[in-house]
Formats: C-alpha cells, structure tokens, sequence
C-alpha cells in the first residue's frame, strides 16, 4: 500500500464520519480473522488495510473523485463478512447461472469458481502447472510463496480518494486468487473466475492478483453473478495486473450481479517495458457499480488498451473512473468507454490521461460515447487532460446522445420496426467494443444479456 | 389489384417546418410491371418525391395522396410501408457501423415473416450468395458493416443488394446511377433486369438526372420534374431529346396558386 498518499482524518465535513460503525465492523473483522486460519502475510495486509480505512474519511460528495456517486450512504457495518465453512460442492451442485457459464466456455488454461467468497472449484491446465504457472488461491500462495506474493498483493499506487474502499477492500479480503505466468510462457486459452453471491446482507471482498513476467501471455476472465437480493449485499474487488518486460496480458471482467448488490472494483494494471494490457469491462448488473480502472503505463514502449461497456436500465447507476498514467515515455493508452442506458438509470465516465514530466512521446487517447435510450436516462461525461511533457499526442472525445433518427429511418425503411431498429443499433453501437472480447462464449453470453435487458424495455 | 400499382395524385410536400412547398402538385401513376424514369435537373425535388413516398419523417406530406396497390401509404410508418411492398433505394444511404449487412438483411426479412418467426439461416445464406453472385460481389461483402466507410458505388450496390433480397412489389431507385463507374453501372442495370424478369409484377421509378444508365435499363416512360411539378411526360425518346436539348426548352407548368 503507498502509505505516503493517506488522506490521514483531516475531515472538516460531518457527513464524511470517518469511524462510523468501525467499532462494530472492528469487532466484526477481530471475529472473522480468528475464525479463519490465515498466513501471516494476509493478516498483515488485512490490518494495514483496516487502519488504512479507519484513518481515511468517507469521501464525501464535495471530492471531484465521488461526485455523481454519494458514499455517504454507505454503511460497511451493515453487511456481515462472508465466512467459509464447511465442504466444497460438487461441480454439478455449483449455482444455475454459473454452471451455465461453465459450460459455455470449453477450452480454458484454468477455472476458478467461489460462491460467497469460499472456493467451490479450481483447475489448472496440468501442462501449465508444469511449466510454472500458478493458480492458486491467495491464502495458498501466502502460505507456500509469501516472498513472491509480498513481491505485488497490494502494491499498487492507489490515489487518495480510492484508499479509503481500498483498504475496506483489504481488510474483509475473503477470497482472491494469484496467477503467475513465468516468463516467456505463453498461455494459449482463458483462465476464468467465477464469483457467485447470493447471501442476503454480506459483504464480500474478492481480489484478482495476475503477474506475466518478461515475455509471457495470458488472458484472465473474472465474472460476477448472484440473483437478486433483497437484503442489500456489498462487493468490493481489486484487480492488480503486473506485466514485466514484453508481457501481454488481457483480462476481462464481466460483472452480472442481480438487483440488491452495491459493487466497487478497483483495478490497478501496471505495464512495464514494451508490455502490452488489454482491459475490458462489461458492467450490466447492480444497483449501483463503480469501477476505478488505472492503467499505470511504468515502461517504455508500454501499451495500455482501455475498453468498457455498459447497460443500465431501472435506476442502476454505474460511475467509471479511469486514469490512463504515463509515466514514462513513448507509451500508448487508448481508451474506448461506450455505454448505453434505459428507463430511469444514470451514468458516469471520468477520465483522466496524466503525462508525467519527462514522459515524451506519448500516445494516449480517449473516447467516451453515451447512447440515451430514454427521456429519464441520463448521462455525465467528463474527460480530462494533464500533460507534463511536450512532445506528446493525445486526444478525447466524449458525447451523450440518443438514436441516430437517419440511421433509424433507413432500418425502417427495410421493414424493421422501430422498436427492431433500435435494438439493432444498439448492438451496432456496442459492436467495436464486443468485437474485440476476448472468448466467443462469454462475448456470447454478453450479448444475450444486453438482449434481455433491451427486449425488457 | 387495383388498376395502378403506385399512384400519386396532386401531391404537396415541404421540409419539416418549413413554410414552402417543395413539392408542387406531383401526379404520376405507374401500372404493375412497368418502368418509369423520372428525370429533371438537380434541386427540381425528386429526392424529395422519393422521401415523401417513403415515409422519412423530415418531410411533411401537406396534400394529396399516394396510393399503392389501392392502399393509402400516406397513414403508414416507414417500416409498414416496407412491408407493404415499397422500397426506397436512397441515393445517399445511411452508414450504420457495427451492424453487418446480412445481419441488417436477415432481420429485414424476419421483418416480413409472422411475430415471432425467424428467416431460415441456410435458406438466407443461400439467396444472400445467389444476390452477391449477380451483382459480382465478394461474399465478404456481407460482412461489412452497413455502408460503414463505403465508396459510393459500394453503396449503391447494397441498396440493390437489398432490392434484390427483399423483392419489393414497387422500387424507387434514387441516383443509383451516379458514383459507379461504366463496369458497375452495367452489373447493376443487369442486376435490376434480372430482377425484373423474374418478378415481372414490380414496378420501378428510377430517379436520373442522367441518360446513363437509360442504355440499359428500358423504362416504358419518362418524365421530367422541374420546381417540385411533372412538367412533361412521354415515351423512352424523350430521354434522348433531354440528353441533346437539355431542360431548357421545356417551360415550367403555371404555379399552384398557393400551397394549401
Ligand atoms: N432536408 C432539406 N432541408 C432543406 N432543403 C431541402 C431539404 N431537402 C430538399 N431541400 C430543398 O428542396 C429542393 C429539392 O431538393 P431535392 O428533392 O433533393 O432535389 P433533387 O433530388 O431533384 O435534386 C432543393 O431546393 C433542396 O435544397
Ligand atoms: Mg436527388
């Protein structure tokens, strides 16, 4: 954790109550650390974590970072941490929507599937195992490797106004995974994680820790999915994505949580020299998703490739925050967020590309592009430049807007309804993002959810 | 059947909004099977005549009628009056990108089937790869995404791609002409012919500025618009005299005494 960059308890604000309910979410982090059996590295993170939290105010709604979505509601005490006990279950006993999933997806390097946050199952290309990969669950990793996991758990530089989740996030950890591909290894298929939720009133804090080392390949898959709740439950997620020299790493989240889930993820990629990310982000499900994507582009030559979608319908609410951080010179980040939204739902892109002094040559862009499907939808886009070097090309683009009415008189001129016509051009519109998502069975399965979603309109 | 497949009578027509007429007072009647070419200089509104038949909302019918089949068209959305029969070859087409033509083509024609009903997939493909053949396209092609950085003879030829695949009982051809070149022009005048032949009830209107494309396609009449009115209308030779002498020498027709 950068401990320099703490807010520290400087609140002036009375809303922001920086310990409300920490007593009681103490006493409930104290019972769910001694009733697990934990390496001593992981409780080490959890207790930073927790006095990270408790020492960093709520953000209130006065900060740039947070200003469409409200964090003052939020009641981390409310929400009972996930425990594991008892057995695994059998695959053919794993929840509905996952085994579905499961299914769908044939060839993968590797499976992961927790439900509430306790691993159900876990499997790895046997090949890949040999050649050094590691999939494996954080506790495990702890336990056999702490030297290499200390190396990237929580290494990341998190910017002031995400640490107070951040450390939330780290404190309840209750189920992540580390995969380890060594260099030069290159792993052909996805390997994929599935998280299931669908206890009423939890919280659950699940982290996804990916290192490709010098050469290496892989591409990660981690989907979320529960019913829908009526008990609100809270998801709080790190994804820490370090790539040597030359890796290239994709890695892919599909989040498809039902009604009653407040989710936050924070995702952190770290590029190094001529290292290549390619980051997607389909959020479809939720009452309320934020997301913090920063792609921290550390090498020369470093290649960061940005790209998200989004349908929102009822009154959910999705907020993406991104940071394209150039850091150092000749990289290249592009950034494509499109996202779509009916009924009463709201959105919110905030970009930043930041160029570090010294970073010439960089090649950074960024496009937002909101489609407006009903009169009470709503968008806000906000993209932003701050450029430290001069030799540099960047550019951004950002627009809110409804149906193209000459697009969709030419489709109904062909006989396609208008209702036909829309659905048709909002898959168009979705079309360059789902295109390039990596496996034909989960692009497949996104597809007919933004079906369902634009059927139930 | 009525005696007339498209009939237009006295029609007034104007931008959305906008005060004037563009459309003066159209009269055109076309029987089943036959080929009208409708020509005049640039600006004389028949672009216009073709959007108001096609329902585009950002034209405003003001009077008249438009009757195809006997059926009043005039009432319908665009997409009823697609399924009715009538299509609209436009002579600027929509670029739609991220939608691929024969996805665009096969919900077109799940369009005409029973709610619910889906075009067979293997029966598409097939007819899909009889239309390219025609019309000497690759079958990459349809993988394309509609019109999405197209030339303007890739254009055209989807809009009769499109004609070809959906077979309409009455086609309004917009400048289909202008952007190809000689080659494309043939392919394409054949490909309407072929169509044509084998569905020999569709009418067509084909909107020229230019005697062109007349050498290969017949129309069993001509008529000229000049300032939104048919001000002359005759057999296939008139083409030729308009091709020598130009529009001049046909004088206007006395102005509506006022837009209604
Ligand atoms: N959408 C529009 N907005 C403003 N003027 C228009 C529009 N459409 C047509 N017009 C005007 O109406 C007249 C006829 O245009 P058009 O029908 O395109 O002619 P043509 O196809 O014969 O060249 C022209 O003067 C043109 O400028
Ligand atoms: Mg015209």
């Amino acid at each position: 954790m950068a401990e320099g960059t703490m807010t520290g308890d400087t609140r002036t604000d009375t809303e922001s109550a920086p310990a409300a309910g920490a007593d009681a979410i103490a006493r409930g982090l104290a019972s769910y650390v001694r009733s697990v059996y934990e390496p001593t590295l992981l409780t080490r993170l959890r207790r930073e974590g927790w006095k990270t939290f408790v020492d960093t105010p709520m953000p209130t709604r006065k900060a740039e970072e947070w200003r469409y979505t409200d964090l003052s509601t939020l009641e981390p005490e409310s929400y009972v941490p996930v425990t594991c006990e008892g057995e695994r279950l059998p695959v053919e006993r794993l929840p509905e929507p996952v085994r579905e999933a499961m299914e769908s997806d044939r060839d993968r390097a590797g499976v992961m599937v927790r439900h509430n946050g306790c691993l159900e199952h876990l499997r790895l290309d046997s090949a890949l195992e040999a050649k050094g990969v590691v999939y494996a669950p954080l506790e495990e990793v702890a336990d056999h490797r702490p030297d290499l996991l200390e190396r990237f758990l929580f290494r990341s530089d998190v910017a002031p106004m995400e640490q107070k989740l951040w450390g939330l996030h780290a404190a309840l950890l209750s189920g992540g995974y580390f995969l380890y591909v060594p260099a030069g290894v290159d792993v052909e298929h996805p390997v994929h994680a599935f998280r299931y939720l669908d206890q009423e009133g939890s919280v659950v804090s699940t982290h996804s820790l990916i290192v490709a080392e010098a050469g290496a390949r892989v591409t990660c898959i981690d989907e979320y999915v529960s019913p829908d709740l009526e008990r609100e439950s809270l998801s709080l997620n790190g994804v820490e994505i370090f790539g040597a020299d030359g890796a290239t790493v994709s890695y892919l989240a599909v989040q498809q949580y039902g009604r009653g889930v407040k989710h936050f993820s924070m995702q952190h990629s770290n590029t190094g020299r001529d290292s290549t990310l390619n980051g997607f982000n389909v959020t479809l499900g939720a009452d309320l998703a934020r997301a913090d994507v920063t792609s921290h582009l550390e090498g020369e030559g470093a290649r960061s490739e940005m790209l998200a979608l989004w349908f929102g319908d009822r009154n959910q609410h999705f907020d993406h925050h991104t940071l394209q951080h150039h850091e150092a010179p000749s990289a290249h980040s592009d950034l494509l967020y499109k996202g779509a939204l009916t009924a009463r739902s709201s959105s919110v892109f905030r970009g930043l590309i930041r160029v570090a002094e010294g970073a010439q040559l960089t090649d950074a862009y960024q496009t937002n592009r909101n489609l407006l499907l009903s009169p009470n939808a709503s968008a806000v886009t906000l993209p932003n430049l701050e450029i430290g070097a001069d030799d540099v090309r960047c550019s951004h683009g950002a627009s809110v807007g409804q149906v193209d009415e000459t697009m969709l008189f030419y489709l109904m001129s062909r006989g396609l309804t208008r209702k036909k016509a829309e659905r048709l051009l909002v898959f168009g519109f979705f079309e360059e993002v789902l295109e390039r998502i990596p496996g034909e069975g989960v692009r497949s399965r996104i597809r007919s959810s933004i079906e369902t979603k634009i059927q139930a309109r | 059947m009525a005696e007339h497949l498209l009939e237009i009578r006295n029609l007034h027509a104007r931008v959305e909004g906008e005060v004037t007429d563009i459309l003066r007072g159209v009269d055109l009647a076309i029987r089943h099977g036959e080929m009208h070419a409708l020509m005049g200089p640039n600006g004389s509104g028949k672009s216009t005549l073709a959007k108001a038949i096609a329902g585009h909302p950002g034209y405003e019918v003001t009077s008249g009628e438009v009757l195809l089949d006997g059926e009043n068209v005039l009432e319908m959305e665009p997409d009823e009056r697609s399924r009715a029969g009538l299509f609209l070859a436009f002579q600027y087409p929509a670029e739609i990108p991220g939608v691929s033509i024969s996805n665009f083509l096969r919900t077109a024609m799940s369009a005409r089937l029973a709610e619910g009903e889906e075009m067979d997939i293997f029966a598409f493909q097939k007819r899909l790869m009889e239309k390219l053949e025609m019309l000497k396209v690759d079958p990459s092609f349809a993988a394309r995404y509609v019109n999405d950085g197209f030339s303007g003879g890739e254009k055209k030829r989807n809009e009769i791609l499109q004609l070809a695949m959906l077979e309409p009982r009455m086609a309004v051809m917009d400048e289909t002409d202008s952007g190809l070149d000689i080659d494309a022009l043939r392919i394409v005048s054949e490909g309407v012919n072929t169509i044509r032949e084998t569905h020999d009830s569709m009418g067509v209107l084909l909107i020229t500025h230019y005697k062109r494309i007349l050498n290969y396609l017949r129309p069993d009449y001509v008529h000229v618009m000049l300032k939104g009115q048919i001000a002359h209308s005759g057999g296939p030779e008139l083409a030729d005299r308009l091709e020598e002498m130009g529009y001049d020498w046909l004088h206007e027709p006395e102005a509506e005494t006022a837009a209604v």
